[in-house]
């Protein structure tokens, strides 16, 4: 039988697009969600390290299949490998009803307004398509405090003087420093430093009727045990599923956008629960699958129109791949510094993000989420033993007492860096997978040299009596953690793939709603930026498209 | 997370997405493992002692690390099952020929040393088959840490010894691993 027609196709329920849904659904709007994964829960997977976001080493907690879902990576030379959700390399984002917000370490920045015109404070870059937004910090603004406010931010950025202006505070307190982030706060202040409490989307109070956080080892990378980590699942989906307008069909892998004629969206194929192929009509559809899947979609839905892919005329979609470059710097005390109060991560500095001599941007630094045992077994000073009584040893007398600052450096747009669709390599439902090729840029290794010296500094100040850097922004392909760009927003339908509302240029139905359409990754970590996306790209729809609501 | 354990490469796609290599359990004589045959397993049991051996506290072997490896090789590493098996034959033959006993019947210093050489790649062709003995080593290292340090709901860890030994409480109790005053 088939599908009702619906006003709205939503295809991924992340940090975008589950905020996307909320939207419409509350403006009385139709709408299907489409999401591959299922509801998070949290008992599948309770605190195992090896079936986690951070380790993914015997599987996805949150999915995908590793074995239905591969994708391919090119190395320089053409040397083609396939990997699989439990390898770092494929860049996993959780498969499941909230995407990443169940399994973030949910830091809630806002970018800078410099992150937004990157090309105009800092010049061009050779070698990269480094570029300004097509809208300002200020433009965004308003939804970054929907963000916060709908989703549920502790923080409190009086406390940090480089904080973009603001209109309403964040709606929790702060969240009090672990013990680490005490020893950390009185060395970076006498360097003249200006440390503050992270921004988290977490509760550090009861809110919205779920419990206030209860501080556990694991967090960033696991599902929350008593759901005080505020993501799309527990907020704003169930909102509109509760409209009655929402429609969320879990287990769908949605694997093409129909362009017709005219090119038009008029809806999506996809596979159910049961496998089984489906068609589902709509007025509008909102493509939220991440920078990697976005763009994979996009490229497998041909037409007449656009017979390389929706909105590729200008051979843009996919391009431009970028992650962030970790990188930061370890301290052993002669104590025992971490308390592994959760999530472990408390502070942070926001001195060098930008207006750094000889860099372009820069990054926050933080003290490290909690590391778990078989993460440390990897952390030692260089030279060290891999294994045997001194690997041992180390382990046992240092666990506590390592103490690890680290942040992202955005990595410079490139041309070459991109996801394609693979010309051999299907996944369980016979699609051509997303293929990752590219390089990075040179200065993305010179500024992770840049930030990793400073958070090296904080650590000598701080009293460790050996200290190492941990350099990041080397090897390719692209993208890493908080993967963007491959669907770029910009004014110019020639260097761009959306534009300023997100809209594909030449398909005015069919929208982008997540991390891919960034220009840049901001050097902040970018889930409240995704949200704050969503909002405005849902804002508009609802506005631009009101005409079309079934009653 | 960005740790790389193994690359499948192209030319192998279709052993690897197709129908995977299992060893048929009718080869090996009867054996508490699903993998290892006994004289493998004394191998293994071997060097993962040697990765993380006894001290102060519990080793590999205490921990039941082979057990970890043993139960993954035959599930979600079943990829890695051909670089066991090759493996261990390739370091049996390079101890007999050199000493004329197998691995584990070598000193404690004797095996730390073979595995140094192993680690890095210091074996020529004929000493270890023309394969790269540090591919197997490194392979065995991630596992080994990974049965020791990991949750005990994989095979190893047997009564959290890691997380004693680390002074965690973990596997955690929701509502009792609040900050403790």
């Amino acid at each position: 039988m088939a599908n009702k027609h619906v006003n709205a196709i939503i295809v991924g329920a992340g940090a975008g697009g589950g905020i996307v849904a909320k939207e419409l659904a509350t403006k009385g709007l139709s709408v299907v969600l489409f999401e591959r994964g299922e509801w998070p829960n949290y008992d599948e997977h309770p605190n195992d390290e090896l079936i986690s976001q951070r380790t993914e080493v015997l599987g996805s907690p949150f999915g995908p299949d590793h074995i239905k879902n591969p994708r391919t990576l090119t190395y320089k030379g053409g040397s083609k490998q396939i990997v699989t959700p439990i390898h770092g390399n494929y860049n996993n984002v959780a498969a499941c009803v909230g995407s990443g917000t169940v399994s973030y370490g949910a830091m809630a920045w806002r970018f800078m307004q410099e992150d937004f015109k990157l090309k105009t404070v800092y010049g061009s870059v050779e070698g990269s398509t480094l570029d300004d937004w097509p809208i300002t910090y200020e433009e965004l603004e308003p939804y970054y405090e929907k963000a916060e406010w709908e989703i549920g931010v502790s923080g409190d950025d009086t406390q940090n003087p480089f904080a973009p202006p603001r209109k309403k505070k964040q709606p929790m307190p702060p969240f009090e420093y672990n013990a680490e982030a005490k020893v950390l706060y009185d060395a970076s202040k006498r360097l003249g430093l200006h440390p503050f409490p992270i921004p988290m989307l977490r509760n550090s109070v009861p809110n919205n009727n779920r419990e206030a956080c209860i501080r556990n080892l694991t967090c960033c990378g696991f599902a929350c045990p008593v759901d005080a980590k505020n993501g799309t699942q527990n907020t704003v989906i169930p909102i509109a599923i509760k409209t009655g307008n929402c429609d969320l069909r879990t287990g769908s892998k949605v694997v093409e956008i129909m362009i017709d004629d005219r090119g038009k969206a008029t809806g999506v194929k996809y596979f159910d629960k049961d496998d089984k192929p489906q068609i589902q009509t709509a007025d509008v559809v909102v493509v939220a699958g991440a920078a990697i899947e976005t763009a994979r979609l996009l490229l497998n839905s041909k037409s007449r129109l656009f017979p390389n892919g929706a909105g590729n005329n200008s051979d843009w979609v996919g391009r431009n791949l970028a992650g962030h470059a970790y990188t930061g710097a370890y301290g052993l005390f002669d104590y025992d510094i971490l308390d592994f109060a959760g999530p472990g991560a408390t502070i942070a500095w926001c001195d060098f993000n930008h207006h750094n001599p000889g860099i372009i941007g820069g990054g926050l630094l933080a003290n490290e989420f909690n590391r778990l045992p078989y993460l440390y077994t990897g952390i030692r000073p260089p030279g060290s033993a891999r294994w045997g009584k001194d690997h041992k040893e180390f382990q046992r007398s240092m666990y506590h007492r390592t103490a690890q600052i680290v942040g992202p450096i955005q990595e410079m747009p490139m041309y070459e860096s991109r996801v394609t669709v693979d010309p051999e390599v299907k996944d369980f439902w016979g699609i051509p997978v997303a293929s990752l090729s590219g390089d990075r840029h040179p200065l993305d290794y010179e500024h992770c040299k840049f930030l990793s010296a400073k958070a090296e500094a904080i650590l000598k100040e701080a009293g460790a009596y050996q200290t190492w850097q941990s350099i990041g922004g080397q090897g390719g392909p692209s993208g890493g953690q908080h993967q963007n760009g491959t669907a770029r927003m910009g004014n110019d339908k020639k260097t761009s793939v959306v534009n300023k509302n997100g809209q594909i240029h030449e398909i005015d139905n069919l929208f982008v709603a997540d991390g891919s359409a960034m220009v840049n990754g901001g050097g902040f970590n970018p889930a409240l930026t995704i949200m704050a996306l969503g909002f405005r790209v849902g804002e508009y729809i609802a506005k631009n498209f009101a005409s079309i609501r079934v009653t | 997370m960005t740790e790389i354990n193994r690359r499948i490469f192209i030319k192998s796609a279709g052993l690897a997405f197709g129908s995977v290599l299992l060893f048929p359990a009718c080869l090996k004589q009867s054996s508490i493992y699903h993998f290892f045959s006994n004289e493998e397993a004394l191998c293994m049991i071997a060097l993962c002692e040697q990765i993380i051996p006894k001290d102060s506290s519990p080793g590999a072997t205490n921990a039941g690390v082979i057990f970890y490896i043993d139960k993954q090789l035959s599930g979600i590493f079943q990829y890695d099952q051909e670089t066991y098996r090759t493996g261990i034959k390739n370091l049996q033959d390079y101890c007999s020929n050199k000493s004329g006993k197998s691995f584990e019947k070598h000193s404690a210093e004797d095996q730390i040393q073979i595995m140094k050489l192993m680690e890095s790649n210091q074996m020529s062709e004929t000493e270890w088959s023309g394969k790269n003995p540090a591919n197997f080593f490194n392979l065995l290292l991630s596992h080994t840490m990974q049965g020791f340090y990991g949750s005990p709901i994989h095979g190893g860890n047997k009564d959290n010894i890691s997380f004693k030994m680390l002074r965690i409480d973990y596997p955690l109790v929701v509502d009792q691993n609040q900050i403790r005053s």
